[in-house]
């Protein structure tokens, strides 16, 4: 078995019309034995934005601590919150630094970009392990429901929905995939972003027969 | 065979594990302590490769120790987990890893609560309500999904670990005889007799 | 290769004096004074503590620190030097306890602060610590107190009682003059007091005390405690300047008797 394996989980991201959603499971296990229910893999950059790291358990910490510090340094520097884009690219040289003994993490972004007329655009991408990135227009997905992932979210998503339509469809795409995955599972927590507000939601707030939603 | 359980109750964390030591087949010793008081209000129960459990649990005591006697007050059980989740991170990725799965339980004096960390030798860090190392979890994680409570008394929660106990000694081929039972709450550590 | 011979601060003048190391102990004289006293079973440091300015956090201003559990350290000179020192101390102290299990003796970080201090009297690019120490402690499994000091120049030597810092030698004096072996506890305590009035001029609010009893039991005495200790000297200063006076005045009586005797056994002749 892949060490990309070795902890489970899984993580998607979603662009809709002036919103961005990133959702994912909350496993964390050694092999087939579930270890925790509540094992956060999205972290917030900045108000805007979001990253998802599913892979290997350690790496997650010590990647997540390492963008912090790296963000920290470059708020103070810059004077400015980082825009997604350009967290990317830190995003994906701090992975290739590691080029020859890598971080065992496929890291996923989202966020709302600044446009020069000063408006937002929603963000997404993704990078492999070794930081090559991958810019999408739809969705990106990685963990160990990827295939899952792809296949859901390639018949549920379509361009353009509302806040509330991409909630639904990403919740119904992660759930629906890690359902199928032993891996992934045991709990989901959904973000929604838009240019002033983001809804968080997890599992067991919106597995509720009132929202109209399967478990 | 190697067996660590703990879990959290009402203002407590309770940590057990096993007392032998073994080399290949042989039980060498059935009274070895392999939980550490690394401070006022912090226990870590280790097991894994002989040799570096204790070289790494002393390391760990001794900086702990050391950041207590730098800032007069001892790292916070949250602060501590890191810091020694951390040294295992970069031990991984060393020439020679310590190869060390930990149970990190403490009480936090100053929100009053118990915190108990689940953490391996990849340096995988988790915060749990109960947890266990070696054989005995594929036994006691199932029952204490069903018997655990956050709420317990320690009357209680002792009753649960004996639960635990009993059914390693009763389905594990390797399983070990005796156990030391650690408490950490807002009074300090204790040992208790089950 | 201009490196290798003027890269050093410390060389040595025409005549034998190592300059950076005598401006060393200079800082050392400026600073403030402590005093180390060791009893039969128990050894006391006292130190003189700068007033804090009226908005300063006096908890923050600290002369007297724990090495470990059973050794403490007050120093002299240079708080800055200080501090890199102490901490390089209690690392040394956590070590010696992960290689060799055993807590350090008392000799042994002594020995460690001094060769540190020694190292910067004779490495390139650096300075000397500004900066002499008394350490204090009781060894493992040993019932008998120690006190020992250090100076910059990395000399290392133990006392009965000794004083640092500004007015060393007066304190230092009166402690030899004063000083008998086996003190009990609340002797030393009170002469480690006595001795430091010789320089503190402004009292109890000035002086910090903190005992050491036996392997690890510390305590540090609060300003009630000392302004009991200081009014009882003050008041035994009274009384002997009392019977000095009293003694004064009957010898003068005396004298004066006598003189009226001769005067009055002049008389009849």
């Amino acid at each position: 078995m892949s060490i990309m394996q070795y902890n489970g989980g899984s993580v998607i991201a979603m662009v809709g019309k002036d919103c961005v959603a990133i959702a994912s499971d909350l496993r964390l296990g050694v092999q087939s034995l579930s270890i925790s229910s509540n094992f956060e893999k999205i972290f917030p950059v900045t108000d805007r934005l979001y990253i998802g790291l599913p892979g290997l358990a350690s790496d997650v910490t010590t990647l997540r601590e390492q963008f912090r510090y790296r963000v920290n340094m470059y708020t103070i520097k810059e004077e400015r919150e980082i825009e997604p884009q350009a967290f990317a690219q830190l995003v994906s040289s701090t992975l290739y630094e590691k080029r020859f003994g890598p971080y065992f993490i496929e890291p996923v972004i989202a966020g709302m970009q600044k446009t020069p007329s000063g408006s937002y655009a929603p963000f997404i991408a993704a990078t492999d392990l070794i930081g090559c990135l991958n810019f999408a227009k739809d969705f990106v997905v990685a963990g160990t429901a990827s295939e899952k992932l792809f296949g859901v979210a390639e018949g549920l998503w379509e361009p353009d929905l509302e806040a509330e339509d991409l909630f639904e469809t990403i919740s119904q795409t992660l759930l629906n995939a890690v359902d199928r995955d032993a891996f992934s599972g045991w709990g989901a927590i959904v973000h929604v972003i838009t240019k002033d507000k983001i809804v968080i939601l997890s599992s067991s707030a919106f597995i509720s027969p009132g929202l109209g939603l399967a478990s | 065979m190697e067996v660590s359980f703990a879990m959290t109750g009402k203002g407590y964390v309770l940590l057990a594990a096993d007392t032998t030591a073994v080399h290949s087949i042989i039980k060498v010793k059935t009274d070895v302590d392999k939980i550490k008081e690394l401070s006022p209000h912090l226990l870590m129960a280790y097991s894994g490769e002989p040799g570096d459990t204790v070289q790494f649990a002393e390391y760990v005591e001794r900086n702990i120790r050391l950041y207590q006697i730098r800032h007069t007050y001892p790292l916070r059980p949250p602060s501590a987990a890191s810091w020694i989740r951390r040294s295992l991170a970069e031990s991984l990725r060393s020439r020679n890893p310590y190869s060390v799965n930990l149970l990190l339980g403490g009480y936090d004096t100053s929100t009053y609560t118990p915190h108990l960390y689940w953490m391996d030798y990849l340096g995988t860090l988790v915060e749990v309500p109960f947890a266990a190392h070696g054989y005995g979890s594929y036994f006691a994680l199932s029952l204490l999904d069903r018997y655990h409570d956050p709420e317990a008394t320690v009357e209680e929660g002792l009753a649960v670990l004996r639960r635990c106990l009993d059914e390693v000694s009763k389905r594990l081929v390797v399983s070990p005889g005796k156990y030391k039972v650690k408490i950490v709450d807002k009074d300090g550590i204790r040992e208790v007799e089950l | 290769m201009s490196r290798s011979y003027d890269r050093a601060l410390t060389v040595f003048s025409p005549d034998g004096h190592l300059f950076q190391v005598e401006y060393a102990l200079e800082a050392v004289r400026k600073g403030t004074c402590a005093v180390g006293v060791r009893g039969k079973d128990v050894v006391v440091l006292g130190v003189e503590k700068k007033s804090v300015l009226q908005l300063q956090d006096p908890r923050t201003v600290r002369k007297v620190v724990m090495l470990d559990d059973h050794i403490c350290l007050a120093f002299a000179g240079l708080t800055a030097d200080g501090r890199v020192l102490i901490d390089k101390a209690r690392v040394e102290c956590q070590s010696h306890r992960l290689t060799v299990e055993d807590p350090v003796t008392v000799e042994y970080i002594t020995r460690h602060i001094a060769t540190i201090q020694q190292k910067y009297t004779q490495s390139g690019g650096v300075r000397p610590f500004g900066i002499s120490t008394l350490i204090v402690g009781f060894d493992p499994h040993s019932p008998r107190p120690r006190l020992y000091q250090t100076e910059p120049s990395g000399i290392y030597s133990e006392w009965k009682a000794n004083a640092i810092g500004r007015s060393s030698k007066t304190v230092r004096e009166f402690l030899e003059k004063n000083h008998k072996d086996d003190l009990s506890r609340d002797d030393a305590i009170k002469l480690t007091v006595k001795s430091l009035l010789e320089v503190v001029q402004t009292g109890a609010k000035n002086i910090e005390i903190s005992v050491m009893e036996s392997y690890g039991k510390v305590t540090s005495l609060d300003l009630a405690q000392i302004e009991a200790i200081v009014s009882d000297i003050e008041r035994e200063k009274e009384a002997e300047a009392e019977r000095k006076r009293s003694r004064l005045a009957a010898t003068a009586a005396g004298q004066a008797a006598m003189s009226q005797r001769v005067a009055g056994s002049e008389a009849p002749v």
